[in-house]
């Protein structure tokens, strides 16, 4: 993505930052204006309807959500499991729900977070999901909900791997507990395999898709279960102020990029994977790449921190030298 | 300007008064037409017994023959006299051509009969009714039956009758055309947009007046000239009667045409009525229903005639149904129901004009605050309410719950809320249930205030067993309480009592804009004692979405962080500010127009004198508005499903299918609200399906006690 941005005319900006940066192209814009709307509190609205279902019939499942952001999309399907008192949640210590959230959902829900060592693919071992399960104790808190990210954002947009999804399905219904995926990125993970979307989350009880991220949308997400799960989100999403009106008109971005930016995602991966195999190729050692670990759009560079550190890093990609323009003319 | 329009205002009181006293119903009479005075230019209005048209001024009389007698001898008359005897017929149909777009049949024909006097119009079919004359007995229109000039050999082509000339200018004078007694022609004219006076004679080509008539047939049909008019191939805005009537306008000297002006809102003479029209350049008077040429001597003529006064006078302020196919299409309905939809004015979609704004907006991430848009739009709503800062949310719960949370950042707050508050009610006890914020609940008085009195009593000596109260919420205007804009006295009063007890302020002003237009005093003025602000765009003002927080800059950061927790922070949001934006421009100055029908939909009630449905005139300040149901005959819910209902004695009784939605808050009380999308038409349709329901309930009982 290159636009010219404020205090930066007459340079080439490629702003990398994250995949939210996107603006909605004039196609996706037209979609928008063109959408039927009515009020979604009401849940008369035709655009988010048809949303919802293309989105629960991508992931089969019973019904869909749509929720302003992956954030909420997240804590009302944490809240959403865990209704009683006393709840626990377990997922990984570097996901998005635990890291990036505020802690929402203990601060709002009151759910205690248990936390399994992820590890460098975004997994964590099962063994110690077995061990990390409560038992009847009254100075435990009850286990209610495992949580998984998909593909995993702070292990370099990993893609789960699926035999492992499997045997967490397994043993996770073994345990009895329902299983909540965070697929801010799940149509990146999809892309990345080569399988459809509804593969990857056949064993979640609940699953979060971004519109906004990767898949290019203003806004929104959505957040998919059984009819029964989604019923009781809606009442939810309406008690932490997601209930928008005519919602219709950023849904229809969604359905738009469900459409038509969802099956260009193998691009992104190669062109990520194109600036990795550069950065690769130098063979510095200040600034070096694991391959391997390149699966999806995201790209960790690693930093040798005698030499510089990342704020460094991202500073001097933000300026231009005069010896650098003479160079690239 | 101000004393202009003081002036204008007392003319306005004057001529109020001078028209109720004086104000005798005189129709029109078919027998002045046959008068030697009134023969060639006295016409009747279509939908308007009382008065009188004048085809030579195009203007609308008073139908009285002293009035009519008097204006035949005004000079201006007399010359618009000459001037019709002299212009071509063929701008007979240019009027028909634009209206021809009503009509089913692609081809309509209108026989013209060259006479004595050039032509005439004979079994005219549907083209002839927009001269607003109707037809006589020999289905000829009078004011074509006049045999002025007494041109035994016709050569020129003599008007008699011309209903819609803007303008003299555009009435060039026709190239002389022989036209041999026994000849009959065909003419077929197709509108094209340009007057061109100098063809070749030989081409059987003319275009005069926005038609191209091509004489392409030649029968012996004895000294009959069949005009057949084509429908314009190209439908919709591209052909469109304003764009031929700018058209026209201009002749050979360039003229524009005046285009509606929002300012002429703020002329008191115009308020309670004016709106803007379909186009841009037409106005349109709500309480007529009608539209009017956009300018203002049109507008200040319109109000002071007697038909305008008389209606406003008579708060019965409907004339005829326009079904706005829009609103019914998209509803999926057939476009012959009227479905008016009162349930709250969250309903509203945004207008084509508030997507083009979308559609334009400059648009970036606003989690990282980089969208110019949001940016904007926090600027101009934290500028209006005379604030530091602002936030975008996209809800108004979460505006709300946002608010609470900042203020009450330690553990163990309590807030004071009304009882009667959407807050306290209608938010599944949010504050509580995510917040751990103890209510406090205070009892909520029928104007949506609470005593002050009570509230002071809260405050007891700090003692382990009270929680801290941190916070005072109100609602303004009251939603639960019909809608009421809170006394800026009380607010004043309010913002002492909270100074003194040292407790924070916050307004749930979802609805404030309109507050701020029912009290006529600025927004920031009823916030000017409050420390945070809940601001609606997707209430009265018409937005999609969205919400603002409204404090200071610290206040605001906390805010943010809330948001941010609760998934309130969007990426790319800009476009949904941009119809925030809009909304703030331009929908503000139609909130007194929402008031004003809430307020005739309430009057239609009045009218009834039921006892089942009855109606509290005196609690009418804003757009919503309560219906009480006795709970005998009628309850609530009852009245709602009755109402979205359409039976076939109404259907037959009323004329139109007319579906309403309004929404039960309790068992005996139905709420409704006008929005932007409710028209004056909608407003007519409602009163009507009203009255026939409340009817029915009421005989209902009355058959049962026959019984």
């Amino acid at each position: 993505m290159s636009s010219q941005v404020n205090g930066y005319e007459g340079c080439r900006v490629v702003d990398m930052r994250s995949d939210t940066f996107t603006l909605p192209s004039q196609g996706m814009k037209e979609a928008m204006m063109a959408a039927p709307l009515g009020d979604d509190v009401f849940q008369e609205d035709p655009t988010v309807i048809e949303l919802q279902n293309k989105m629960a019939t991508l992931l089969e499942k019973e019904a869909a959500l749509f929720v302003p952001t992956g954030t909420m999309g997240n804590l009302i399907c944490v809240l959403n499991h865990c209704r009683s008192r006393g709840s626990e949640v377990i997922l990984g210590n570097l996901s998005h729900v635990h890291i990036y959230e505020q802690g929402g959902i203990s601060q709002l829900g009151g759910v205690h977070p248990r936390t399994l060592q992820n590890l460098p693919d975004g997994t964590f071992s099962l063994e110690e999901l077995r061990k990390a399960v409560r038992k009847d104790d009254v100075h435990m808190p009850i286990t209610e909900l495992v949580c998984i990210e998909n593909t995993h954002n702070v292990a370099g947009g990993r893609v789960l791997p699926l035999e492992w999804l499997d045997q967490l399905g397994s043993t996770c219904r073994e345990l009895g507990l329902p299983l909540h995926m965070d697929g801010a990125r799940l149509m990146n993970a999809a892309a990345a395999m080569q399988v459809p979307p509804a593969r990857i989350v056949r064993d979640c009880a609940s699953v979060s898709v971004c519109l906004s991220k990767g898949l290019g949308a203003p806004v929104g997400s959505v957040i998919v279960g059984s009819q029964e799960f989604i019923t009781k989100a809606r009442r939810l999403r309406k008690v932490l102020g997601g209930g928008m009106r005519q919602a219709g008109i950023i849904a229809a971005a969604g359905i738009y990029a469900l459409d038509h930016v969802a099956p260009t995602l193998q691009r992104d991966h190669a062109h990520i994977k194109a600036i990795a195999q550069a950065v690769s190729d130098l063979g510095s050692k200040a600034i070096f790449v694991n391959l391997e670990g390149v699966h999806t759009n995201i790209l960790m560079l690693e930093c040798d921190l005698n030499v510089l550190s990342p704020t460094q890093l991202c500073e001097r990609m933000g300026q231009i030298t005069d010896e650098e323009t003479e160079r690239h003319r | 300007m101000a004393n202009q329009l003081k002036k204008l205002q007392k003319k306005k009181n004057e001529s109020t008064s001078e028209e109720k006293l004086s104000y005798r119903k005189q129709r029109f009479r078919q027998e002045w037409t046959e008068k030697k005075e009134f023969r060639g230019w006295l016409s009747t209005v279509e939908d308007d017994p009382h008065r009188a048209f004048c085809i030579a001024c195009k203007s609308k009389l008073v139908a009285g023959s002293s009035e009519l007698l008097k204006h035949s001898k005004r000079e201006s008359h007399k010359r618009a006299l000459i001037l019709l005897n002299k212009q071509p017929i063929v701008s007979n149909c240019q009027r028909g051509v634009s209206s021809q777009k009503n009509l089913s049949d692609q081809k309509a024909k209108c026989h013209i009969t060259v006479g004595k006097t050039g032509m005439r119009s004979r079994e005219g079919p549907q083209p002839m009714n927009v001269f607003e004359s109707e037809p006589d007995q020999h289905g000829c229109h009078s004011s074509l039956l006049d045999d002025n000039h007494q041109n035994e050999e016709e050569e020129t082509f003599q008007p008699h009758q011309s209903a819609d000339i803007k303008n003299e200018r555009s009435l060039l004078p026709m190239k002389k055309m022989k036209v041999e007694k026994d000849m009959p022609i065909i003419i077929t004219a197709k509108p094209g947009l340009f007057i061109e006076d100098d063809y070749p004679e030989d081409s059987h080509n003319m275009q005069v007046q926005g038609l191209n008539i091509t004489i392409s047939e030649v029968q012996s049909v004895s000294s009959e000239l069949i005009l057949s008019v084509d429908e314009p191939t190209v439908k919709g805005p591209s052909y469109d009667e304003e764009e031929i009537d700018t058209k026209c306008l201009s002749g050979d000297k360039k003229r524009y045409a005046q285009k509606f002006r929002q300012y002429w809102y703020k002329i008191p003479e115009f308020q309670g009525w004016l709106a803007e029209g379909d186009s841009p350049y037409k106005a349109h008077c709500t309480v007529c229903n009608r539209d009017i040429r956009a300018s203002i001597s049109q507008l200040q003529r319109h109000c002071k005639g007697a038909r305008h006064i008389n209606f406003m006078a008579k708060h019965q302020p409907w004339t005829s149904i326009i079904i706005s196919e829009d609103i019914t299409t998209e509803a999926g309905l057939p476009p012959t129901v009227t479905f008016v939809d009162l349930r709250s004015d969250t309903v509203t979609r945004p207008s084509r004009a508030m997507k083009n704004a979308m559609l334009e907006a400059a648009v970036g991430d606003d989690a990282f605050s980089e969208d110019p848009t949001v940016n904007a739009l926090e600027k101009k709503v934290a500028n209006m309410l005379g604030k530091e800062a602002a936030l975008f949310v996209p809800s108004g719960t979460m505006a709300n719950l946002v608010c609470v949370l900042a203020h009450c950042w330690g553990r163990g707050s309590e807030v004071i809320v009304g009882d009667k508050s959407y807050m306290y009610q209608k938010m599944q006890g949010g504050i509580a249930q995510v917040g751990g914020v103890h209510h406090r609940i205070v009892k909520n008085l029928p104007d949506g205030t609470f005593s002050l009195d009570e509230l002071k009593t809260f405050f007891q000596d700090g003692d382990t067993f009270f929680p801290t109260t941190t916070l005072v919420c109100i609602e303004n205007t009251h939603n639960r309480m019909g809608g009421k804009a809170l006394p800026l006295s009380w607010l004043d009063e309010l913002g002492a009592v909270c100074e003194e007890l040292n407790l924070l302020l916050h307004v749930d002003g979802a609805r404030l804009i309109n507050a701020s237009v029912a009290l006529g005093v600025p927004p920031s003025r009823l916030v000017a004692r409050c420390h945070s602000v809940t601001l609606c765009l997707n209430k009265g003002l018409g937005a999609p979405m969205g919400s603002l927080v409204v404090g200071t800059q610290e206040f605001i950061t906390r805010a943010g962080k809330m948001g941010k927790m609760l998934g309130g922070v969007l990426h790319q949001c800009g476009m949904v500010a941009a119809a925030g934006i809009y909304a703030l421009d331009h929908v503000v100055s139609q909130l007194s127009a929402d008031h004003n029908h809430a307020r005739a939909i309430a009057h239609s009630v009045l009218e009834e004198h039921s006892s089942s449905v009855t109606v509290d005139m005196n609690a009418f300040q804003t757009n919503i508005g309560f219906l009480h149901c006795d709970n005998i005959r009628v309850d609530a819910k009852k009245l709602c499903q009755r109402l979205r209902v359409v039976t076939d004695s109404e259907e037959e009784e009323i004329g139109e299918k007319i579906i309403v939605m309004m929404l039960p808050i309790t068992d005996t009380v139905v709420r409704f609200m006008t929005h932007h999308e409710i028209k004056m038409n909608h407003v007519r349709a409602v009163a009507e399906k009203l009255k026939y329901v409340i009817q029915e309930f009421d005989n209902i009982m009355f058959d049962q006690y026959k019984v």
